[in-house]
């Protein structure tokens, strides 16, 4: 049992204890250590200002470095990692290439959303020399989603983005001894943290066993991303005093792809999730492209935002149409249950005991067809208004099957049985998606909001019926007439 | 030579390295004590008492002050209305009712919710309309701006529309929120260390709340983390929480406002909801207009006389209004008392006209280009409605190469194709222009004043009164200097702003940060180089000084035969030259002075608004931008497509600064009228006050294609190096996003005008859609 955690920052080897392991990472680095280019902004991960680089040790070696908002993350969570700040970017005298080029397309204007965008164009550089992508003006904006800028226009950051001149790019693991600190890393992974001070306590296990077995589960609060949590304790909602995390557990990170479904695992990130649907799941794939930041992204997790419950929460449509299965555990009994079943239907209602957690989504492979939408005020990185989800399956210009999940309209994401069987047996026609929309109208009581009020969001539901209605029959090649809305 | 070329910004260094220090990233010095501001929890009311008393039980509160303490109970930047904190009656939501100091940081957001106030709560006014209805006006512009005879001219008119604007607020989201930290000096003095765009005004809110003489306060600022006008007049009663702290407790005192309470507290652009009448001819031709802009101030006058006053000078937009009457009013309500940002009001006045004739177009079944073709300034029709002639105008041409290169006739015409498809899209197309006045309508802020110190190795520190916020004006006024003495623009250094070097500054602000400041720059680069410049010549001539004799010159001045290039200082006469650096030392070693001070005032400039006459600005840049846009109809969901921009500018001191001014502003005024949403609750509370609910653009919202492109103009004679003020300009042109949105629904309207509001977000676009529809 450790009583500090180990991180790295820029190289320089850290142990915490609770004096400063409960700060979040952008108090720590600012006031702390006095390492003031992270900057904190909005506090809730939503501007990219605070944004920093992590390298998580992944049981063989550091792992893919990646960006996080580390104004919502707390520093027990970064055990094992290696961060990286602006200010560790350069290479002795040597500006590291996003430096350059931002300087010379005028990327920088006040400066302050500055050091998240070079930290988020670095997390690109480094993938672009890993291989794992190549470098166009799209891709820029996909790494540069979740960092606001007020003054340039985005234009001459994009610019400096792409015309980053990757030769001169060093990786993080020929910049800094990766070796060594593996080494380090490796031969504390069967080891538990626990760490307190005057108020707080955390407890890290290194796996599913020592975490059923430090019977935590049901007494204190337990965290994974803390993408959501983080915003709750900064925004003084939220007081967390006893804390588990998952974060140790490497078994947790896994994504499994069988022939017959997909498993993934409490921590797996949602990139990794994003990643692993491209094959199957393209559509929900796509669908996390412009659910949230890259910074959000790397840090949460498919599980929590099913946990999390959110009326909204956008992947939660997808799971309920998907036919996905929830798999809980109490280190006692494991119980693999229907998402249907999951949620009970009252708000944040779910069968899930105090004892228990979810350690793994299962989503089968059904062939199922599937159009999801989500409409919110701004496309990208934004909590929708109204988001859907539907799989079906076409014959012959006839629905075999056909399931609808709604968020946004009600206190969960809901399944609209009542339409989903006026539809299967049917044509696919607008005459019948008409009818059918209308019947949606009387099924849902959207609550008004900063997101829209509750007749736009009763519109939005039933267009989106008209609006899928419409795509079938194009992707179907038929013949489309006047789509008459 | 450095005016015009592309040089770096001069902190993108720091900016890029996370080196560059904003206020929060001060140390914190020993004993210092951190700030917490304690708002109202009603829009409307009496503040009968405060109990403060369980907040200072807390172990580390050391403090609490009210109204009470204060020198001077009042602000304002331009009437003294604003309560610094409140004494009695109470504002709006979330106004500061008192302050506390505490020891840690951490615990400032739990002992804001110690304090129990005694409130008789009042009937609140949220709405424009409400206000009218309720007589409470906060400010009426003392005459219309009228020109021809408008009533004739409607008696006569063949086609007439009579419709309202309405258009919402914008909060600023500069990314560092407000934010001071005040230091206790020797002798009473403080230091305030302010995000401020207005250094002076700080330091004179700070003196008068604290009861001291000005010559006790300096207020100082490094850089801001962006400002856009939210921090004209705004960062001073912050500057003055913190540094009454300071003097309370003789200690250094932080004051960092948190996102969510920089966006309750503090104001943002005015709503307006203005009244029009409008006659035209069959061609579209405008013949007669009658406007009356009406805008919401908010609890307090703040800037709101003169951003209403901006508003009407910006009502013509690019357009000859032969018969024209403007009338401005703005009104109290119960709202964040709003305030400047960036464009004060010229946006609001210059959308209304640029919608009217989207409606024009739309109602004769003619393209909207057309019809602005037919009315932009132009030969002799170039008086606007308050008397002053557009001069130098480049609008027939800047409109004339867009219309050209944006390819608008061809793609006009596919767009036509591509809506009579009803494939669920619509797209929409529309070519705007800005032509911003440039001075502030104040005259006596229209002045600036410069320290250049030429250091003995030949490198310079410049100060002035401009602030630099990332608009790059200490980098225009580095290569200002720089040019003067011909050396590299990495000798030159743009020191931090301070009123102890530079005093009764004006805001930067207006767009003017760089003319003004500029200015007074060269203006002292010049007479230090005049000195130089006869030293020289004695030198050349062959003149000596020794322990007897020294070099005397008179006042010196600039001779064209004396060049100063490449660190050396060259007679084109007679060949002979000497180093920058040797003739320092020379001057120096026979004690003549190497540092200049200089003050500009931009001259000619004076109108009356009572009598509509004289010149209100020096003169006025001008753009034009062409967007289009894609509508889902189903959802009402909107993508910015292709945005094409042309400005005129003169000649840039840095055009590639420049052109980063214009695609941030343009990105921020698209931001104003498509996302940007302030949503209130019935008590009058700020819902989206973070980015979670409030959306400015992100990178994804960037027009898909963004050309962006300068027509060069060498004549602008009035101004530094005939550059052009280009801060605010552009803003105008993102509003052609919310036009070219009126457009692509009039597609769907078989005749009827698009009744739209802005922001036209989703909502906005599918209920008019959908309305549209259901009428058909």
């Amino acid at each position: 049992m450790r009583n500090s955690i180990l991180v790295y920052i820029n190289g320089v080897r850290h142990e915490l204890d609770g004096t400063h392991a409960f700060d979040t990472v952008a108090s720590y680095l600012r006031y702390v250590k006095g390492l003031t280019g992270t900057k904190v902004v909005c506090s809730e991960g939503d501007c990219g200002a605070c944004t920093v680089l992590i390298s998580r040790f992944d049981g063989k070696k550091m792992g893919q470095t990646h960006s996080i908002n580390s104004c919502i993350s707390f520093m027990y969570l970064l055990d094992r990692c290696h961060l990286i700040t602006v200010e560790g970017l350069k290479k002795l005298d040597h500006l590291h290439p996003v430096q350059d080029a931002m300087m010379k397309h005028h990327g920088a204007q006040c400066g302050y959303c500055t050091p998240g965008i070079i930290c988020s164009m670095a997390a690109m550089s480094e993938d672009a020399v890993n291989g794992k992508i190549s470098i166009d003006e799209k891709k820029v904006k996909n790494y540069l989603t979740g960092n606001l800028c007020r003054c340039t226009g985005y234009e001459p950051i994009v610019k400096a983005g792409v015309e980053t001149d990757l030769g001169q790019v060093t990786k993080f693991k020929d910049q800094y001894d990766y070796a060594s600190m593996s080494n380090e890393f490796s031969s504390l992974q069967d080891q538990d943290v626990l760490i307190s001070n005057k108020t707080k306590e955390v407890l890290l296990p290194h796996s599913y066993d020592s975490l059923y077995a430090s019977g935590s589960l049901g007494k204190k609060k337990l965290t994974s991303g803390a993408t959501d949590l983080g915003v709750l304790v900064n925004k003084g909602k939220l007081d967390l005093q006893h804390i588990v995390s998952l974060n140790n557990i490497l078994e947790s990170y896994k994504v499994e792809d069988t022939e017959s479904e997909l498993v993934i695992g409490a921590k797996a990130s949602l990139t990794d999730v994003e990643k692993a649907c491209e094959k199957d799941f393209l559509e929900f794939s796509q669908k996390l492209h412009v659910f949230a930041s890259p910074q959000i992204k790397n840090k949460g997790t498919l599980v929590g935002n099913l946990v999390n419950a959110s009326p909204i929460g956008d992947t939660i449509p997808f799971l309920r149409v998907s036919g996905a299965k929830v798999v809980l555990n109490n280190g006692k009994d494991e119980r693999v249950i229907s998402i249907d079943d999951f949620f009970l239907g009252g708000y944040k209602e779910l069968d899930l005991k105090p004892d228990e957690l979810v350690t793994k989504i299962i989503v089968p492979k059904n062939n199922y067809k599937f159009k999801l939408y989500k409409v919110s005020i701004r496309k990208d990185l934004d909590i929708s208004s109204v988001s859907m989800a539907i799989a079906y399956k076409l014959d012959s210009g006839v629905f075999t099957d056909f399931k609808i999940g709604i968020g946004g309209v009600g206190p969960v994401v809901m399944r609209i049985k009542s339409v989903e069987q006026a539809i299967i047996g049917t044509k696919l026609d607008q005459a019948t998606f008409k009818k059918v929309a209308k019947m949606l109208d009387s099924e849902i009581k959207p609550l008004s909001d900063v997101r829209g009020t509750s007749d736009y969001r009763k519109l939005l539901a039933h267009n989106l019926m008209l609006k899928f209605c419409d795509e079938v029959i194009v992707d179907s090649g038929m013949n489309f007439s006047e789509a008459a809305l | 030579m450095s005016v015009g070329k592309n040089i770096k910004h001069d902190s993108s260094y720091g900016h890029v390295t996370g080196e560059s220090i904003f206020v929060d990233d001060r140390p914190v010095t020993h004993g210092e004590l951190f700030v917490g501001v304690v708002g109202s929890p009603v829009a409307c009311g009496v503040l009968k008492s405060i109990d403060s008393s369980e907040a200072l039980r807390h172990e580390s509160c050391v403090g609490v002050y009210s109204a009470a303490d204060l020198s001077a109970k009042k602000w304002g930047a331009i009437f003294h209305d604003q309560p610094i904190l409140v004494e009695d009656e109470i504002g709006y939501m979330g106004e500061p009712l008192c302050i506390f100091a505490s020891t840690s940081r951490d615990d400032i957001e739990y002992i804001k919710t110690l304090f129990k106030f005694d409130i008789e709560e009042g009937k609140p006014i949220f709405s424009i309309s409400d206000a009218v209805a309720k007589d409470s006006l906060i400010y009426a512009a003392p005459s219309p701006f009228a020109q021809g005879n408008v009533d004739e001219a409607f008696k006569t008119a063949k086609n007439t529309l009579e419709g309202k604007f309405i258009c919402g607020g914008q909060e600023h989201f500069y990314m560092e929120s407000q934010a001071t930290v005040a230091y206790p000096m020797e002798n009473g003095q403080v230091e305030v260390h302010s995000s401020s765009q207005h250094p002076s005004e700080t330091q004179r809110v700070v003196a008068e709340a604290l009861g001291l003489p000005l010559h006790h306060v300096v207020c100082v600022v490094k850089r801001m983390g962006g400002g856009f006008g939210g921090k004209e007049s705004q960062a001073a009663p912050i500057a003055a929480y913190a540094a009454l702290v300071a003097q309370k407790l003789n200690k250094p005192a932080r004051l960092i406002l948190t996102k969510d309470e920089d966006m309750i507290i503090t104001g943002k652009r005015h709503p307006f909801a203005n009244d029009y009448k409008v006659a035209f001819d069959d061609n579209g031709k405008i013949e007669a207009i009658k406007m009356i802009l009406r805008s919401d101030a908010g609890a307090y006058s703040d800037l709101s006389s003169s951003i209403l006053e901006r508003g009407m000078f910006h009502a013509d937009g690019a357009y000859f209004l032969k018969n024209v009457h403007i009338e401005g009013y703005a009104y109290k309500t119960n709202n964040h008392s709003n305030t400047a940002y960036r464009g004060f009001g010229g946006p609001q006045g210059n959308m209304t006209i640029e919608s009217i004739i989207e409606d024009i177009a739309c109602f004769l079944k003619k393209d909207s280009f057309e019809i602005r073709r037919h009315n932009i300034y132009e030969n002799n029709n170039v008086k606007t409605p308050y008397g002053q002639d557009v001069e130098n105008n480049m609008l027939p041409q800047l409109f004339d190469n867009l219309y050209e290169s944006s390819d608008y006739k061809n793609r006009l015409e596919e767009i036509k194709e591509f809506n009579s498809q009803k494939n669920g899209k619509i797209k929409g197309l529309s070519l705007t222009a800005t032509k911003f006045g440039i001075a502030f309508t104040a005259r006596f802020l229209n002045q600036g004043n410069a320290l250049v110190n030429v250091q003995l190795d030949g490198t310079i520190q410049v100060s002035t009164g401009a602030t630099e916020m990332g608009q790059g004006v200490n980098t225009k006024i580095q290569q200002i200097c720089a040019h003067a003495f011909g050396i590299p623009s990495d000798d030159v250094q743009v020191m931090t702003t301070s009123t102890e070097k530079n005093h009764n500054t004006s805001p930067t602000a207006a767009s003017s940060g760089s003319d003004i400041n500029g200015a007074a720059a060269l203006s002292a680069c010049n007479k230090v180089k005049g000195r130089l410049t006869e030293l020289a010549k004695l030198i050349f001539a062959g003149e000596e000084s020794n322990d007897l004799k020294e070099y005397e010159i008179g006042k010196g001045s600039i001779d064209p035969d004396i060049v100063f290039k490449e660190k050396v200082v060259k007679q084109v006469s007679t060949g002979k030259e000497i180093a920058l650096k040797d003739l320092v030392f020379k001057a120096y070693f026979n004690r003549i002075s190497v540092g200049g001070y200089a003050f500009f005032k931009t001259p000619g400039l004076g109108f009356c608004k009572s009598k509509v006459e004289g010149k209100a600005f020096n003169y006025f840049t001008q753009g034009v931008a062409a967007t289009e846009v894609l509508i889902d109809e189903y959802t009402g969901e909107m993508k910015v497509m292709r945005a094409d921009i042309l400005m005129d500018l003169g000649r840039p001191i840095n055009p590639g600064i420049d052109r980063g001014q214009v695609t941030g502003a343009y990105v921020q005024g698209m931001g104003w009228v498509t996302t940007e949403n302030l949503f209130y609750n019935d008590k009058g509370s700020l819902i989206s006050h973070s980015p979670t609910t409030y959306k400015i653009p992100n990178v994804q919202d960037t027009p898909r294609i963004f050309n962006v492109d300068f027509i060069s103009n060498d004549d602008n004679d009035c101004n530094v190096h005939r550059s052009k003020a280009v801060g605010e300009p552009p803003f105008l042109l993102g509003t052609s996003a919310w036009t070219a949105v009126k457009h692509a629904l009039s597609f769907r309207s078989n005749g009827e005008l698009i009744d739209i509001t802005s922001p036209a977000t989703g909502e906005v676009i599918l209920n008019e859609l959908t309305g549209l529809k259901s009428g058909n």
